[in-house]
């Protein structure tokens, strides 16, 4: 059987961005150009995308946007999209008109741009990707199961790097019972690049912990992953980006799994034994 | 320091990842044997279904699973949970706990980790729509409760990664592939991996309004036509499968049948399109050519392509034309075949069931036919499979899955050595 000490992975966060925006700005969002240094999307490209696939692309924009060094093509890159209850304001507009105007009131964008593939289909597809794209969860485990299809996407030698883009909606969405909604709350997206270079950027390490521990302990009850953990993931980023902090941050999965990331811009490398320190490099 | 996670170059037997239990629930039947004799008898699932069932004012042809079977006992305690559980939810868990019975594995029991990854592209979607028409409101109010797949792995006691795995058509073909990368890297010693989907009226009405299904309305049996020149789209059906992949040597240790192995993966994106397959084949045909790259074996190896093949105009060209570039000359003399033609297009379940066609294949040594394929379009020329079977002794099989978003996927499966 396979030890923690084998099954660990050591990869670098190349770049990351953060987009937040309300609601009632998002239709903005759809047609903004562009940052300067990122690739053009093909025209009105985000016209027909679920808000949290808006959110998620204009997060990669933005940190293709701040890549440091050289920049990869990013043809070879993967994509992981991971949403939580994306689609829900097209799916209930669709389910209130259906009982009385029956099939013919079901977009043809429903299937294309509200299932869970759709975020890291259009990342691929705008953004030229062609190494795999799969979405995962939709509910509240998004950023442990992005991190761990992401990181499993890795292991593959003809996937240079892999995307991990995390949305979610980060307040509650309050829909009438049309499906419009009531209130103004935000949509959030997380872009990381994640790459093999292991010297580059922030080092982020899945710690494959015992498995027994976790046993989906968090399953049963309606807490999931923390609320504000994709915030939280985001934040501890940003902090180690700008060398802030030489504490690590961890994100521990309902399984037992624990997502850690740190810093080796000061030389800090992480210790794998959890109840150990940070040490200084060599 | 750390270890980087990494697929060994060259597998040695003890590195093979070997698929030792099988579940399946299809409009063909719900067990291999069962499936495997309709898929070589030539046997179509389809049928006229209800219109008013699926919010259409005309007739729907579709291939519906008629009876969802118990899981098996031992694996599932908790019947009331069963009981409350939606129709999408039972039609995982029964292929789910029925994998986990043919292996001979009894999550929670012993230290063996196990690990479970489910296909499964809209459930969202699905699952909001079934609570509406039930009369329910969830889709209306804010709801952060655990997806499906987390709820499936506490009912039979997976302790292990459990993880939901979208790439529309491609679904369950991607969770085989993520599964076989987590064993790969240790994260588990067995992996429960596979999808399935269901049929449903927005669903339905969605692929009808984007064109995608078949307009026919004679006789349901003869809709689904993959290659053939008279083909017009798809028709929707309901299943798939989930199977449980490991080393040999746990699987020996129990005595386990061996069905195969899952040899090798390739997967690419076209980045083209987010309906419409891409007209040239590099992409698609880069995944058949991974694939048998992680395989280790050349084109002319290939006993038997699975195809995607739905029966839509454009996508049926592109894979021939994707397999010719792949295969070379070889594709002149490699059976070729689409099941969709007997079972419609299981949308997140295709994959897993055609993976459970490939080793119906390799376990039968003949190749399952497609139906319906009258007169072979001349965009899709190849060494086709019509009608009946054919007695074949199939070593290799590559099973092909391609998605909406571009999402392309080639799975290897072998003769266990």
């Amino acid at each position: 059987m396979n030890t923690p000490e084998s099954t660990a992975a050591s990869l670098a966060v190349a770049s990351h961005a953060t987009v937040e925006a309300s609601l009632s700005r998002l239709a903005a969002l759809r047609d903004q150009p562009v940052p300067e240094s990122a690739p053009a999307l093909p025209g009105r490209f985000l016209r027909h995308c679920d808000e949290q696939t808006v959110v998620g692309v204009r997060a990669v924009l933005e940190a293709i946007g701040r890549y440091p060094g050289p920049r990869p093509s990013f043809e070879r890159f993967g994509v992981v999209g991971s949403t939580c209850g994306a689609g829900r304001i097209s799916a209930a507009q669709t389910l209130a008109k259906l009982p009385t105007g029956g099939g013919v009131v079901v977009s043809p964008h429903v299937v294309p741009q509200c299932s869970l593939h759709a975020l890291a289909s259009a990342v691929s597809v705008g953004l030229g990707m062609k190494g795999p794209n799969i979405g995962t969860s939709g509910g509240p485990h998004a950023v442990s199961e992005g991190l761990i299809a992401a990181i499993s996407l890795m292991g593959r030698q003809d996937c240079e790097g892999v995307w991990l883009v995390a949305t979610e909606w980060a307040g509650e969405l309050l829909l009438d019972a049309t499906g419009l909604p009531t209130n103004d709350p935000s949509c959030r997206g997380l872009a990381i690049a994640i790459t093999r270079e292991a010297d580059a950027g922030l080092g982020l390490t899945l710690h494959c912990g015992s498995h027994e521990s976790g046993c989906h302990e968090t399953a049963g009850d309606s807490s999931g992953d923390p609320v504000g953990s994709l915030a939280a993931f985001a934040a501890a980023l940003e902090m180690c980006r700008s060398g802030e902090v030489l504490e690590s941050w961890s994100h521990r999965c309902p399984w037992g799994m624990e997502v850690r990331i740190a810093s080796r811009r000061r030389g800090v490398v992480l210790d794998r034994d959890r109840s150990s320190p940070l040490r200084e490099a060599a | 320091m750390s270890v980087a996670i990494h697929m060994p170059a060259v597998r040695s037997p003890a590195d093979a990842v070997l698929i030792t239990g099988v579940g399946v629930v299809s409009p063909l039947g719900n067990s291999f044997n069962d499936v495997a004799d309709a898929l070589l008898a030539g046997r179509s699932g389809v049928c006229s279904v209800p219109a008013a069932d699926f919010a259409r004012e005309q007739t729907q042809f579709a291939a519906p699973v008629d009876l969802i079977p118990e899981p098996p006992a031992g694996i599932c305690p908790d019947a009331a949970e069963i009981a409350r559980l939606g129709r999408l939810e039972r039609l995982c868990l029964a292929p789910i706990a029925a994998a986990l019975a043919d292996a001979g594995l009894r999550p929670g029991q012993g230290e063996r980790r196990i690990g479970l990854v489910l296909g499964l592209g809209a459930e969202q979607l699905k699952s909001w729509e079934l609570d509406f028409l039930a009369g329910g409101s969830d889709v209306f109010e804010p709801r952060r409760e655990p997806t499906i797949v987390h709820r499936l792995a506490r009912l039979v006691g997976i302790g292990g990664p459990a993880v939901t795995v979208a790439a529309a058509c491609a679904s369950s073909g991607y969770a085989m592939a993520l599964g076989r990368n987590w064993i790969d890297a240790g994260w588990v010693d067995a992996c429960v991996v596979g999808g399935c989907d269901i049929l449903s009226p927005t669903a339905i009405a969605a692929f009808y309004n984007l064109r995608a299904l078949s307009r026919r309305s004679d006789d349901p049996t003869r809709a689904s036509r993959p290659f053939d020149r008279d083909r017009d789209g798809f028709v929707m059906g309901e299943g798939g499968g989930f199977f449980v992949l490991e080393r040999r040597q746990p699987a020996a240790d129990r005595g386990a049948r061996i069905y195969g192995e899952l040899a090798g993966v390739g997967m690419s994106s076209d980045a083209f399109h987010m309906v419409s397959p891409c007209s040239d084949p590099t992409q698609a045909a880069r995944a058949i050519s991974e694939a048998l790259a992680d395989a280790g074996i050349a084109a002319d190896e290939v006993d038997y392509v699975n195809a995607h093949a739905a029966g839509t105009p454009v996508g049926d060209a592109a894979e021939a034309g994707a397999i010719r570039l792949a295969l070379g000359a070889a594709a002149d003399r490699v059976p070729v075949s689409s099941t969709k033609s007997m079972t419609g297009h299981l949308i997140s379940g295709a994959a897993a069931f055609e993976a459970v066609a490939c080793l119906a294949a390799i376990h039968r040594n003949a190749v399952p036919p497609t139906l319906n394929l009258d007169s072979v379009d001349d965009a899709c020329r190849l060494d086709h499979v019509p009608h009946m079977a054919r007695d074949h002794r199939v070593d290799v099989a590559a099973s092909n899955s391609f998605g909406f978003g571009g999402a392309n996927l080639c799975l290897v499966l072998r003769r266990a050595a």
